[in-house]
C-alpha cells in the first residue's frame, strides 16, 4: 500500500489528521508550483493543460478500475463528450461554460450507467468489451453526425469562459484547471479512505462479503462508474475551453489505453498515482525531444519495468522508504 | 431455550427449503425456526449441505423450493437485501480484503447501512470526498475489535493467520449489528484464545437478543454454545432437538460413526 496507509495507520496519535493535512498542502504547493512553471510560455502551457486532461482522465478510471475493478473502455467517448458539450453550448447557445461541464458531466454518467447496467449480469470482460465497443462506434458518431458536431471538422471558435465579467485568458484558465485537478484528486483520494472506498476495494476482491454486509455490488459498480464518467469528461470540457476547438480525433481510444498504464505507473494506492503517471506520460510522450517519436514505445517499456521490477508504482516505494525513515527517525528521536 | 413458547412470528423461519444440484439435492425439504436470543447449532459431516444452507438462507445461492420469513415477514432477494433486513454471515472460507486493514475490513460491516441504496451510495460517495476517515463508526470499531480481542487494527489482513481472519470476519458481521447471525465454520482454524473470544461474542450478542446459527464441525464446542442443534445428513434433518441427546442419539452416531464412514473432522 502507498504512504498515505501506512501513515494511517499510526492513526491513534493525531497522525491521521496531520498527514492528511500534510498532503492536502504539499499538493497544492506542488500544483501552485507547476502553475507558476508554465506561466506564460505556451509550449509549457500546452503541457500543463494535457497534464491536467490526462489526470482527469485517469482519475475518472481510478475509481471504477482501480480501486473496484470494474474496467470500462468508454472513457474517450467521455471525454469527447464533456468536449463537445463545451463546442455546442458555446456555439449553440448563450449560456455560460460551466453549464456545459455541467451537463457533460451528467451525459457521460448517465451513457456510462447504462452501459454498465446492460452489462451487470456478465463478468467484467463483457463491460471492457461493450465500452469498447461502444468507444469505436462513438467516434464514428462523432464523424457521421455532421449537424451536430460538425463531421470531420468539429467546432471550432468556442468563446473563452467569462467569470465575474472578464474573459479568463489562456493562462489564467490553465491555472484554474490544474486546480480543479488538485481538487478532484484530493477529493478522490479522500473517497479511497472512506468508508465509500473501502466498500469499493472490498467488491473488487471479496463482493460476495461486501453483498452479505448490505452493499448492492452492481449498484456500487454503477455508481462508481458513473462518478468517474463524470470526472473524465469535465476533463474534456476544460481542454476543449482552453483549445477553443474540439474534433473526432481529439479524443481517441489510444487514450484510454494510455490511461489504464498511467495508475500502475505512477502507484495504484493513492490517488496521486494517476496524476502522477499522467505527468509521465507526458513527459515521456511529448517533452523528451531525444525519444523522437519512440514516447509510446518508452512509455510500454516504462509500465512493463514498474509492473515488473516495482509492482506497487512509483508513490507506493516512496512510500516505503517514508516510512522506513521515519521509523529511523521514530528510534533515534525517542517515543513520539 | 427449547421450550420457548410464541407469541409472535419467529425470528427467522425457514419452510421447506430445497437447493438441487443437477439430481443432487444439497439441500432437501429443510425447515428451521430460530428464536430471538437462541442458537441454532447446523452439525453434519462433510457434504451434508450445511453451508448451502446458510446460502440459502443469506440469498448467496437462490432456493429452488421454499419460503424464508424474518419476523413473519418475507425475507428474500439478493443477500445485500436480507443484510438490511437484519442478517449477517461469516464465510467457511474467509471473505477479507487482504489489502485492506482489519480496520477496513469491519468499517465496512460497520458503515454498510448507510451506503444501502443508490441513495446512500451517493451520499457516501460525496461524503467521503469531505470527510475521509469513518470517524462517525469509531465507536462500534473499537466496541467490537474489543469483543474480540483483536489487538493491533493497522496490520493488513492478507499478513494474518487464518484463526486471526476467522476473528475479523466475526468482527465484520457483528458491526452490522444484525438481529439474526449466521457464523458458518467460525472455529476452523481458530486457536484457543480466537475460539474463547468467538464464544464470549456469541453469548454476549445473544443476551442482546440476537438469534444465531452456528455451523460446524467440532460437536464438543457447539454442544457447549448451543440451546438446541440440527444434525445434517445429506441434505436432510435427522436430529433437531437438545445437544446433550443430539450427541447420545443414535442418528449421531449413524452419521458420524456409521455405515456412512464419515470421520469427525477436527
Amino acid at each position: 500500500m502507498s504512504a498515505v496507509s501506512v501513515k494511517e495507520s499510526a492513526g491513534s496519535f493525531g497522525w491521521v489528521r496531520s498527514a492528511e493535512t500534510a498532503r492536502v498542502l504539499g499538493t497544492l504547493v506542488l500544483t501552485l508550483g507547476v502553475i507558476a512553471w508554465a506561466g506564460g510560455d505556451l509550449f509549457r502551457q500546452d503541457l500543463a493543460l494535457l497534464g491536467a486532461t490526462y489526470a482527469l482522465l485517469a482519475l475518472g478510471m481510478y475509481l471504477p478500475f482501480n480501486l473496484a475493478g470494474a474496467l470500462s473502455l468508454a472513457y474517450s467517448a467521455y471525454v469527447a463528450i464533456g468536449g463537445y458539450a463545451v463546442g455546442l453550448v458555446a456555439t449553440e447557445t448563450g449560456w455560460p461554460l460551466p453549464v456545459a461541464y455541467l451537463l457533460g458531466a451528467v451525459a457521460s454518467a448517465v451513457l456510462a450507467v447504462v452501459l454498465g447496467f446492460a452489462t451487470r449480469r456478465l463478468s467484467g470482460f463483457y463491460l471492457a468489451a461493450v465500452t469498447l465497443l461502444f468507444g469505436v462506434a462513438f467516434q464514428s458518431f462523432l464523424l457521421d453526425a455532421k449537424e451536430i458536431t460538425g463531421g470531420a471538422l468539429g467546432i471550432g471558435s468556442i468563446r473563452p469562459l467569462t467569470l465575474f465579467g472578464g474573459e479568463v485568458d489562456r493562462r489564467s484558465f490553465i491555472a484554474l484547471t490544474l486546480l480543479v485537478v488538485w481538487i478532484v484528486a484530493v477529493a478522490v483520494d479522500r473517497v479511497r479512505r472512506s468508508p465509500f472506498g473501502v466498500a469499493l476495494q472490498s467488491s473488487r476482491d471479496v463482493p460476495a462479503a461486501v453483498e452479505a454486509a448490505g452493499i448492492g455490488v452492481p449498484a456500487l459498480r454503477l455508481t462508481v462508474l458513473g462518478a468517474g464518467a463524470a470526472i473524465a469528461s469535465v476533463g474534456g470540457g476544460l481542454f476543449t475551453t482552453a483549445n477553443q476547438t474540439i474534433g473526432p480525433d481529439t479524443f481517441t481510444l489510444s487514450l484510454v489505453m494510455l490511461a489504464i498504464f498511467m495508475p500502475l505507473l505512477g502507484g495504484q494506492g493513492s490517488a496521486w498515482g494517476a496524476v502522477l503517471g499522467a505527468v509521465l506520460v507526458v513527459e515521456l510522450t511529448f517533452n523528451l525531444q531525444i525519444f523522437e517519436r519512440a514516447g509510446s514505445l518508452i512509455f510500454g517499456i516504462a509500465v512493463l519495468a514498474v509492473l515488473l521490477i516495482a509492482p506497487r508504482g512509483i508513490l507506493g516505494y516512496a512510500g516505503q522508504g517514508a516510512r522506513w525513515l521515519r521509523g529511523r527517525l521514530t528510534r533515534t528521536g525517542g517515543t513520539r | 431455550m427449547t421450550e420457548t413458547t410464541h407469541d409472535g412470528p419467529y425470528l427467522l423461519e425457514g419452510t421447506g427449503l430445497g437447493k438441487s444440484y443437477g439430481g443432487v439435492h444439497a439441500v432437501d425439504d429443510v425447515s428451521l425456526r430460530l428464536s430471538a436470543g437462541e442458537v441454532l447449532g447446523l452439525i453434519g459431516p462433510n457434504g451434508a449441505g450445511k453451508t448451502t444452507l446458510v446460502d440459502l438462507l443469506d440469498g448467496a445461492q437462490p432456493a429452488d423450493r421454499g419460503t424464508l420469513t424474518i419476523r413473519g415477514r418475507r425475507l428474500g432477494g439478493p443477500p445485500s437485501r436480507r443484510a438490511r433486513a437484519g442478517l449477517a454471515r461469516t464465510f467457511q472460507h474467509p471473505h477479507l480484503a487482504h489489502d485492506l486493514t482489519v480496520r477496513e475490513n469491519i468499517l465496512l460491516g460497520a458503515a454498510a447501512p448507510k451506503l444501502a441504496g443508490v441513495g446512500g451510495l451517493i451520499a457516501g460517495l460525496v461524503a467521503g470526498a469531505f470527510r475521509p476517515a469513518g470517524a462517525r463508526f469509531e465507536g462500534t470499531l473499537r466496541r467490537v475489535a474489543e469483543a474480540l480481542e483483536l489487538g493491533d487494527l493497522s496490520r493488513r489482513c492478507g499478513d494474518l493467520t487464518l484463526g486471526e481472519q476467522r476473528l475479523v470476519e466475526v468482527a465484520r458481521a457483528l458491526a452490522q449489528e444484525p438481529s439474526v447471525l449466521l457464523l458458518d465454520e467460525p472455529f476452523a482454524g481458530a486457536d484457543s484464545i480466537g475460539i474463547g473470544a468467538i464464544s464470549a461474542a456469541v453469548r454476549t450478542v445473544r443476551a442482546q437478543g440476537c438469534g444465531i446459527i452456528l455451523v460446524d464441525h467440532n460437536v464438543d464446542i457447539v454442544a457447549s454454545l448451543v440451546d438446541r442443534v440440527m444434525l445434517l445428513r445429506t441434505g436432510t434433518v435427522v436430529f433437531d432437538g437438545d445437544p446433550a441427546e443430539c450427541l447420545a442419539s443414535a442418528e449421531m452416531q449413524d452419521v458420524y460413526f456409521g455405515t456412512g464412514g464419515e470421520s469427525v473432522a477436527p
